[in-house]
């Protein structure tokens, strides 16, 4: 499975909603985060690949839209029958005769569900009638877009540990549209980063964190003192209640945790945060862009 | 399981579809349960105006089949495309493409569920007709043209309801849209009390473009054998199957997925 976009605009009236300039290439067992906030073109961009909007420029692919499986933010079904129902005719077979289907309907503990209408599940039973639906079409390439949004802590983490275990040892592509960067961290080896309908960056998520924040970062606590403490490091953007430092080595890295032990600091130390990649990610891109125009 | 290889035509989508047609009551009000009604009140009606009993029964029967038409336009022309267009609106349909489920299957399967429906409900309207109102018996070949002209009659009005919804994707306009073709459609038919031969000459001009005249002025002989000039009932098909067909043509190519370089 292989796919390309290329120079590809989408506009909603006269607004650019999406504007990819560079070649953005998913391949074979690609697991891709794609993050940014609302408005950066996430939804706009499945909705291009899955042929659903009109769009300028090309996606080339050895697949068919129809041949992607798909998970959308908001997924509807008809009201007028039982779950079980719309889930046999959708996946043409009878529950009973598929020991793959009652496999994943024991696994998402969805047995109970399946007399229901629709309408009549809860937030999260409603997501994973669709992610069973989904992960029966057994696509190469699957669209995951905010798949835990509206759920609350305990169904989400939940959810996303199903859902990292089912496919830990699968080799189909996956995209995940979230704004839960722990999920990200857990289950994408590449990200796209996405702001206002342009692409910030697109790689491995570990060299994008290599390559904005260094060998790793440690966050604690912002207060005047604190920001006295560590002035001789190097400071990345982070929430203003929030220090992040940057760490371009492990000897950098066992100075500071001494440094912060001595001082008494509680302190998180990580090599994959996404959220402090992404905002430093999107402020060299701004920096890089205004340099570009004022020169 | 790798369902995008599917066509998706097959037993199971049919059966979906049914029942997503029977879940709707509506349906059963106004496309079974109103044309009975109206049946048996317009036959009470006439049975005290109409002394001779032979007479009678031709006119019965007359006025039961034209009422018939109405079986279709409010199952399928109403009732089909105000179900569709709620889909619309709440993404069902391209939730159902998502899974790889072509939107000409899904015609193809929904056509079908509707022929079955059309066929119980009709079951029922003439044992009815049969039983409590006494029409008269038909010869097998006038049975197995109006059985043919209902079939037809319903298709064309599916591909109108299902054009009609995908253009305004609106249940609301898609409604009232409908409704004013089936109210339409029945008055100028010849269907609510003033005959085709009582109405102005402009509108039987429309009339006469209409399947539903024929069927409801002359059917009643062609019940019972007598001989007829099938030729303007034709024109009249294929004038209303050009017209949705190409409708439905246009709402395919209008909502189509696009498809990679």
């Amino acid at each position: 499975m292989q796919l390309t976009i290329e120079k590809l605009t989408v506009k909603y009236g006269s607004d650019i909603a999406l504007n990819i300039t560079e070649p953005i290439r998913f391949c074979e067992g690609d697991r891709v985060g794609i993050i940014g906030s609302n408005g950066a073109g996430k939804t706009t961009l499945i909705k291009s690949i899955l042929g659903l909007v009109n769009y300028s420029g090309t996606i080339r692919s050895d697949l068919k839209p129809e041949e992607i499986a798909t998970h959308m933010q908001f997924n509807e079904y008809t009201d007028a029958m039982p779950c079980r129902y719309i889930m046999e005719a959708i996946l043409q077979t009878k529950i009973a005769n598929s020991p793959q289907l009652k496999e994943l309907i024991s696994y998402f503990e969805f047995e109970d569900c399946l007399r229901k209408k629709y309408t009549k599940l809860s937030g999260g039973q409603k997501q994973r009638f669709t992610i069973i639906l989904v992960m029966m079409q057994d696509a190469p390439l699957t669209f995951y877009d905010e798949v835990t949004s509206g759920l609350d802590f305990e169904t989400r983490q939940k959810l996303m540990e199903k859902l990292i275990n089912w496919y830990s040892d699968k080799s189909s592509s996956l995209c995940i549209v979230s704004h839960y960067y722990e999920e990200l961290e857990q289950m994408a080896n590449k990200l796209l980063i996405l702001d206002k309908g342009k692409v910030i960056d697109y790689g491995q998520k570990d060299a994008l964190f290599k390559k904005y924040c260094g060998h790793s970062v440690i966050i604690f606590e912002s207060s005047p003192e604190n920001q006295v403490l560590v002035e001789k490091y190097h400071k990345l953007s982070s929430p203003s209640h929030l220090i992040a430092i940057s760490l371009k080595d492990e000897a950098e890295e066992l100075e500071l945790s001494k440094l912060l032990l001595t001082a008494n600091i509680n302190y998180k130390r990580s090599n994959n945060d996404i959220e402090i990649m992404y905002s430093n990610a999107k402020n060299a891109y701004y920096k890089e862009t205004r340099r570009y125009e004022n020169s | 399981m790798k369902t995008h290889k599917k066509t998706r035509l097959s037993p199971a989508m049919i059966l979906f579809e049914f029942r997503t047609i029977t879940g709707n009551p509506y349906i059963h009000i106004f496309g079974v349960g109103m044309p009975v009604l109206m049946s048996v009140i317009i036959a009470i009606v006439m049975r005290s105006e109409i002394p001779d009993s032979s007479a009678l029964n031709a006119a019965v029967t007359g006025m039961y089949l034209g009422i018939g038409t109405m079986i279709p336009l409010a199952t399928i022309l109403m009732g089909y495309s105000a179900t569709y267009s709620q889909e619309l609106e709440k993404g069902i349909p391209q939730r159902m493409s998502l899974f790889g489920i072509p939107p000409i299957a899904t015609i193809i399967n929904r056509i079908i569920s509707e022929g079955i429906f059309l066929l119980m409900a009709f079951v029922l309207y003439f044992a009815v007709g049969f039983l409590v109102l006494e029409i008269n018996p038909p010869v097998l070949s006038g049975f197995l043209y109006y059985a043919l002209c209902i079939l037809v009659l319903g298709v064309i009005s599916f591909l109108l309801a299902h054009s009609i919804a995908s253009f305004f994707q609106k249940f609301g306009v898609t409604y009232c849209i409908s409704m004013i073709l089936y109210f339409g459609v029945m008055i100028v038919s010849g269907m609510m009390g003033v005959n085709y031969e009582m109405l102005p000459s402009p509108v039987q001009m429309v009339s006469r473009l209409l399947p539903t005249t024929y069927i409801t002025k002359d059917f009643a002989d062609v019940w019972i054998g007598k001989d007829y000039n099938f030729m303007p009932l034709l024109q009249a098909f294929l004038f209303t199957g050009a017209l949705s067909g190409l409708l439905l043509f246009i709402s395919l190519k209008k909502n189509g997925r696009k498809q990679f370089s």
